[in-house]
């Protein structure tokens, strides 16, 4: 059979030889098969099945109706999400590109608003003490749902979809991420850590959540938690089908399993190539503007920007470091998006490893980064320039502070004296340690320029590989080390203990204060929203003047948009797809 | 040669054992693991995660149950992909892989022999120069060179074609020319050189002598003695193409098994890493079987016994 496979080849071969003569080369160049039809979008193309309703290929001037005139007759929405998600069950997803597809399809009780306040989606209203929702003393949430919001196969969704989906997610078997965050629940805690699989029942039972009736739901915790509303606006605590979830097991986030109640349906998964989303025709809201959203799993940067180009795609990252050539780009140049995010990087000092120990150091280090120089120079301008933790746009975020951290080359040298390193002389070698990647390289090499110019101390760059490096961090085994960090939900909460109070897990500076302890745990026990965020300031103030990091910059999204994608709203909390928030309301202008 | 071939086949399982118990070890002494993700998990989160997938049992516990289920035909539960079960995530990417390198192989065996023959056959004229300059110069184009090249000419520029994804003609062209342009530039190279050699043998100007017209002489003698080191680049080459191409296929945005390697070792992904590995390396002990196999029918000398 081989012989004869063989044989047939290179027949083939001397064919094209005594066809080719003295001609060109023989060889089927790609170039003559593919001359014909320059379509401008053929991204529907991939989809194998035919689906009736119309392809997203732009129709030469599509007359206009009367009902929408601006709109195009083709509401289809092609996006990049950068890579296949690892998961779209809400209990379980924890990057950004799982999140930003789970908003999509699902609605929770609550959402934020564009300013980041919380709104209310499947909830009535927003819970407060004056209306009931919330009861005096802070311990108990109890929350009216919506009449008539549906699943997208027509059943109602009721309070027990919520009860459900919250004891499934602190259940230790789902092994969900942002378990956590939900400890003030009561119950929660025992309840995620339970080793016996044979307790769990008994202790899903005991949890602080139960439906009154079909659509009233009751949150009681142990302890007053100021920002539980925001954590009933995450994807982690979204409604979830238990008869999909136990007939389907983990397959019920394919498409044709999964059951939503958000804008869109899951119409087609084709996995590592993309993803489909269909407006949902049962949903209780307004519906979608946008007929369908195509999700592009294209992982090269570059290749993004080449689909972008070729219309493949509405939306495109530029790659790394060319954001400069794209705005003096005729063409591209004007179809870019910017916009803050709720995104800070750090230098991080372990603060108990000499010579970090010691503040006036790690004040001298602060004081000698040239951080204007940073965003115009190394990032084109991207970003603003950062001297405390909490970004702009959220609140607790103060302008003013540690506006003593600007670049001061003689201050600096001031401080490295006064911490026993005259001009530098008895200070042993600083490694700063990065997780190994193009981007991260480039800031390293800048800290370690601007040591060299206003400090004239040496240091010493050890790039790590990233997981390597995440191991490094979590192990607290680093000296220096570059962190960045984005708000899970909005508020100084989220930033602040977690991070740098003492003795947490997750605090990788192993910064120590008693006067920052003090005030987290006031502001976290404190019920009264203007207080405790004068709190939070106070925190923030005392963490930022002992320099347990060194701020550098708060990142700004930039990408190309082209024109004629109409009314994206975005937040400084979007995750990969920007204005993933209001997907709903975007549409396709006629173009 | 049957017997050969099944001796041959048994001792692939002692190696898949060796592969897998070095690739087992090797993953398991590389610092950071599946769960030491850019934002630190919580430790409880971790130890969830750890009981859910049997991390927290000892490694030879683990060696053990993995390869339990291997002998099953289960090759484990995805680290990254947490709903999804590795063996389904290889098969649903194989076809597409194997496809795209079957295709890419097709293209490298037509242009390289076509090319090396011609060249060959029309020595010194510029047909052979052509052909010279494409060997030379696709032989030391890398893959992703070439890919971004393709893309920006054939999509951003001309509008021509796809930049990517799977399923019509027009964006398997692009990953097949920047798939198989190197092997058919070696190849033609190879084919020349060999065909040269034959042509200038004593069998060969028999059979010219005897009057046999050109295409016999070209196909009978010449091309089925000049195949044999062909075959034996060709062999290594099936196997690279059908197992994918980890740049070709993210450059391409290919859904095949080509990118799962890479990204399982980034990810730390211990059950993608074992999964596609056992794939890789049962996959080419195959391929390099049957080009063993195939010698003896190219070539009456060899015999296996």
């Amino acid at each position: 059979m081989f012989k004869r496979v063989l044989a047939f080849v290179s027949l083939l071969a001397l064919v094209a030889v005594s066809c080719g003569g003295a001609a060109a080369t023989p060889t089927p160049t790609a170039t003559r098969a593919a001359a014909p039809a320059p379509t401008l979008a053929p991204t529907a193309a991939a989809a194998p099945a035919a689906q009736p309703t119309p392809t997203a290929t732009r129709a030469p001037a599509p007359t206009p109706t009367a009902a929408a005139a601006a709109l195009a007759a083709v509401q289809v929405y092609r996006v990049n999400l950068a890579g296949e998600p690892e998961t779209i069950d809400p209990n379980k997803a924890h990057f950004a590109s799982e999140i930003s597809v789970a908003k999509q399809l699902f609605d929770g009780m609550f959402s934020f608003n564009q300013d980041l306040t919380v709104r209310p989606v499947l909830a009535e209203a927003i819970p407060t003490v004056a209306n009931g929702g919330i009861s005096a003393d802070g311990l108990t949430y109890t929350i009216k749902l919506r009449p008539g919001v549906k699943w997208s196969d027509g059943k109602d969704v009721t309070a027990e979809d919520i009860v459900y989906s919250v004891k499934r997610m602190l259940d230790p078997a789902t092994a969900g991420q942002y378990t956590t965050f939900y400890y003030s629940l009561k119950g929660a805690e025992e309840l995620n850590k339970e080793k016996d699989a044979g307790k769990v029942p008994a202790l899903k039972d005991a949890l602080g959540v139960r439906a009154l009736d079909a659509r009233t739901v009751q949150f009681t915790l142990r302890q007053p938690d100021p920002i539980f509303l925001n954590l009933l606006a995450l994807w982690p605590v979204y409604p979830i089908r238990r008869d999909v979830v136990e007939r389907y097991g983990d397959k019920w986030t394919e498409a044709g399993n999964l059951i939503g109640n958000g804008p869109f349906l899951l119409k087609e998964w084709a996995h590592q190539d993309h993803i489909t989303l269909e407006r949902s025709p049962n949903y209780w809201g307004r519906p979608a503007k946008l007929q369908r959203i195509v999700v592009k799993m294209v992982t090269d940067v570059n290749a993004e920007l080449a689909a972008y180009k070729n219309n493949e795609l509405d939306v495109s990252r530029v790659p790394p470091g060319t954001e400069k050539a794209t705005l003096d780009d005729p063409v591209l140049g004007k179809e870019i998006v910017r916009f803050p995010e709720l995104v800070t990087f750090a230098f991080q000092f372990n603060n108990t490893v000499p010579p970090f120990d010691n503040k006036p150091l790690r004040q001298a280090i602060t004081t000698a980064i040239d951080r204007d120089s940073f965003i115009n120079k190394v990032r084109n301008g991207v970003g603003r320039p950062a001297t405390s933790w909490i970004p702009p746009g959220m609140p607790g975020f103060d302008p003013d502070l540690g506006s003593q951290y600007k670049l001061n080359p003689a201050r600096a040298k001031e401080l490295l004296a006064q911490a026993g390193f005259p001009e530098g002389r008895g200070l042993p070698p600083l490694k700063f340690q990065y997780a190994d990647t193009a981007g991260n390289k480039v800031i390293a090499e800048f800290l370690q320029a601007n040591m060299k110019d206003h400090l004239g101390i040496n240091i010493v760059l050890e790039p790590t590989e990233p997981r390597a490096f995440s191991a490094l961090i979590t192990q607290k085994k680093h000296t220096w080390a570059l962190l960045g960090w984005g708000a899970d939900y909005p508020d100084p909460d989220n930033w602040l203990p977690e991070l740098f109070g003492s003795g947490k897990p997750a605090n990788r500076t192993n910064y120590t204060s008693p006067a920052f302890d003090d005030l987290v745990k006031r502001a976290k026990a404190e019920l009264d929203e203007k207080k405790r965020l004068d709190l939070w300031k106070q925190a923030h103030k005392v963490l930022i003047d002992d320099a347990p990091l060194a701020p550098i910059f708060y990142r700004e999204r930039f990408f190309l948009r082209k024109p004629w994608v109409q009314d994206m709203r975005t937040t400084g909390m979007d995750g990969q797809l920007s204005g993933d928030f209001f997907l709903a309301e975007l549409y396709i202008a006629q173009h | 040669m049957w017997r050969y071939a099944v001796r041959r086949l048994l001792w692939i399982i002692p190696v898949l054992l060796g592969v897998s118990l070095v690739t087992f070890l090797l993953m398991h002494a590389v610092p950071g693991g599946p769960w030491d993700q850019e934002k630190p998990l919580a430790p409880q989160v971790v130890q969830n995660l750890n009981r859910r997938y049997g991390l927290d049992r000892p490694i030879w516990q683990q060696y053990g149950m993995f390869l339990a289920r291997a002998l099953r035909g289960d090759l484990g539960v995805s680290y990254s992909y947490q709903d999804r079960g590795v063996t389904q995530i290889i098969l649903s990417g194989l076809p597409i892989t194997a496809s795209l390198g079957a295709l890419a192989f097709a293209f490298a065996v037509v242009a390289g022999l076509g090319l090396g023959m011609a060249a060959a056959i029309k020595q010194n004229t510029p047909v052979d120069y052509l052909s010279v300059l494409f060997a030379t110069s696709f032989a030391s184009i890398p893959g992703f060179v070439l890919g971004i090249f393709l893309l920006i000419l054939f999509s951003a520029t001309l509008h021509w074609l796809p930049t990517g994804g799977w399923g019509s003609w027009k964006q398997l062209v692009m990953p097949v020319l920047a798939l198989g342009a190197l092997p058919a530039a070696y190849t033609a190279r190879i084919t020349r050189a060999s065909m040269l050699e034959v042509l200038n043998q004593d069998y060969v100007r028999t059979a010219r002598a005897k009057g046999l017209p050109e295409v016999a002489i070209q196909y009978r003698h010449v091309l089925k003695n000049a195949l044999i080191p062909v075959l034996t680049v060709l062999g290594p080459y099936l196997a690279f193409l059908v197992t994918g191409s980890f740049i070709v296929e993210s450059l391409f945005s290919v859904p095949g098994v080509g990118r799962l390697f890479v990204q399982g070792v980034f990810a730390r992904d211990y059950g993608l890493i074992m999964g596609s590995v056992l794939f890789y390396a049962a996959a080419i002990a195959l391929l390099n079987l049957a080009v063993d196999l195939l010698y003896a029918v190219v070539d009456p000398r060899i015999k296996y016994a």
